[in-house]
């Protein structure tokens, strides 16, 4: 059996950080280890289509069995380095189900980071993309308020990740801070089969954070190829919102993007959460919509699809927190919805789904 | 008899309800004035103007630093700097036992900020805001 370094590598990561013991003092001072994951289980009634966490995840709730653990549940570990002032180093290795239908460790990002200053600071290597408002923390259920980000706003960018360079400028106007980004790369996923590329990624990014308020913005463009398809020209750009004062929270998120050949979407979600003790209930709307002109493609409204959404958070215990969530989604479109997976021949535009999400999130 | 064991009960009626102590924010001595404000957006991960330290995750004094100075709580607080340690952008605060080791260490360092009870303060650190 063939076993990449890849594999060696990250598996090795997950397996020293769950195993973590008291580290000696002075490798405390060069290396921390962390990580995180979820447990869960999804239960969809729709019997046409799989319900996913992830547009590239093989198989889901509804279709292939009743209940699936496969479409929320991941471990992810961390191993951050001080290497000289100023000079750090991150790995984040996660695992979670993908396209192959294992749960094939991946490394989620690798790089090494130079603070200039306090303020500013450059990265080389593997980064997420700063596409969304919560981009960053899309697997960390623990950080989420909900199970986890809604696949409709996911849905119009393919890559999670770039390869390449960024740099981070932080900038302060009175009591208004500004976090921008700027980062340059290259991107590959494999779904369905095929490897999914795209070049010349740039990405802009500026969280604005003003007392209990941000906002981010941020516009993406890279060309990519996909399959047998020429190279063809990606552009997003978004915009979200959070206002958390601690006893409530009222965010959302919107993005426009064109791919050329496969033609324009739109998608956003809002969601409103109150804190009650330990508990955090919440609700959430989503909608993703491919506009009817017809792309070359000759595939129209794809990933249509919206969702209304209500759930519960419970932190019961330290590090660890309960999650259940009810989903109505209203599927729009026979052309992958945002949610849905092993689309079946009975699947009508119009259809409804009901979906229930148990996730136990943890972080050590 | 009688009013001594009134006494006593009274006694231990106010005892149930005196409150934790007060707490204060301090800074070193030679440090800049603070606002809420600032001390709030240190702690909460979104400035690096001074670096915070924490006493014990979860411990009482913890708690109600959190509680008073940003209105949230201990599971808040992890998932905020959860958030900011799995995305590269920092580490969580530096964790002391106590009010005395916290002290001391914002006495030797001018960027440090950290929390103690108003009665622990002394000459080798500054108050730069008390909370109630």
């Amino acid at each position: 059996m063939k076993i990449t370094w890849k594999v060696g590598a990250g598996a090795s990561l997950l397996l020293l950080v769950t195993l973590r013991s008291h580290a000696d003092t002075t490798l405390d001072q060069y290396l921390t280890l962390s990580g995180f994951g979820t447990l869960g289980e999804v239960h969809s009634d729709y019997r046409q289509a799989d319900f996913t966490g992830e547009y590239i995840q093989p198989h889901g709730a509804g279709y292939s069995h009743s209940w699936s653990p496969t479409p929320d549940s991941d471990l992810g570990g961390q191993a951050d380095l001080r290497i000289v002032d100023g000079l750090t180093g991150v790995v984040q290795v996660i695992s979670r189900d993908t396209d192959d239908g294992n749960f094939k460790p991946g490394v989620e990002w690798a790089n090494i980071k130079y603070a200039f200053t306090s303020d500013l600071a450059v990265r080389v290597g593997r980064t997420l993309l700063p596409t969304y408002e919560r981009s960053d923390s899309e697997n960390i259920g623990y950080a989420l308020p909900w199970v986890r980000i809604p696949n409709e706003i996911r849905y119009s960018n393919s890559a999670t990740h770039s390869d390449g360079v960024d740099v981070l400028y932080r900038i302060k106007t009175g009591t208004v801070t500004q976090d921008l980004q700027i980062q340059f790369g290259r991107t590959s996923e494999d779904f369905s089969g095929a490897v999914f590329r795209g070049k010349d990624l740039v990405v802009l990014s500026d969280t604005l954070q003003y007392g209990d308020t941000s906002v981010h913005l941020a516009y993406q463009t890279m060309m990519y190829t996909y399959s047998v398809l020429p190279p063809a020209r990606f552009r997003l750009a978004s915009a979200g919102f959070t206002y958390d004062p601690g006893t409530w929270f009222v965010t959302g998120d919107s993005n426009v993007a064109h791919y050329d050949f496969f033609g324009d979407f739109y998608a956003w979600y809002l969601s409103v959460g109150m804190r009650f003790g330990h508990f955090t209930p919440y609700l959430i709307y989503s909608l993703e919509d491919a506009p009817d002109s017809a792309p070359p493609s000759g595939l129209t409204q794809l990933g249509d699809e919206r969702t209304m959404g209500a759930g519960v958070r419970w932190d019961f215990a330290k590090n660890i927190d309960f999650k259940a969530q009810l989903q109505r989604v209203t599927i729009g479109t026979v052309d992958a919805p945002a949610s849905f997976n092993n689309i079946q021949p009975g699947l009508r535009p119009g259809d409804k789904a009901n979906v229930v999400s148990l996730t136990l999130d943890f972080v050590f | 008899m009688k009013t001594t064991a009134l006494s006593a009960m009274i006694f231990a009626v106010l005892a149930a309800n005196v409150h934790a102590e007060d707490i204060v924010v301090i800074v070193n001595p030679a440090a800049k004035p603070l606002s809420k404000e600032q001390i709030v957006d240190i702690y909460l991960g979104r400035s690096a103007d001074l670096t915070p330290i924490d006493q014990t995750v979860g411990s009482s004094i913890y708690v109600q630093f959190y509680k008073k100075a940003t209105g949230r709580d201990a599971a808040q607080m992890k998932a905020i700097w959860s958030r900011i340690l799995f995305t590269g952008r920092g580490q969580p605060p530096k964790q002391l036992p106590d009010s005395a080791a916290v002290k001391k260490s914002v006495a030797a360092n001018p960027n440090a900020v950290g929390y103690i009870e108003k009665s622990a303060v002394d000459a080798t650190v500054k108050v730069a805001l008390p909370l109630d």
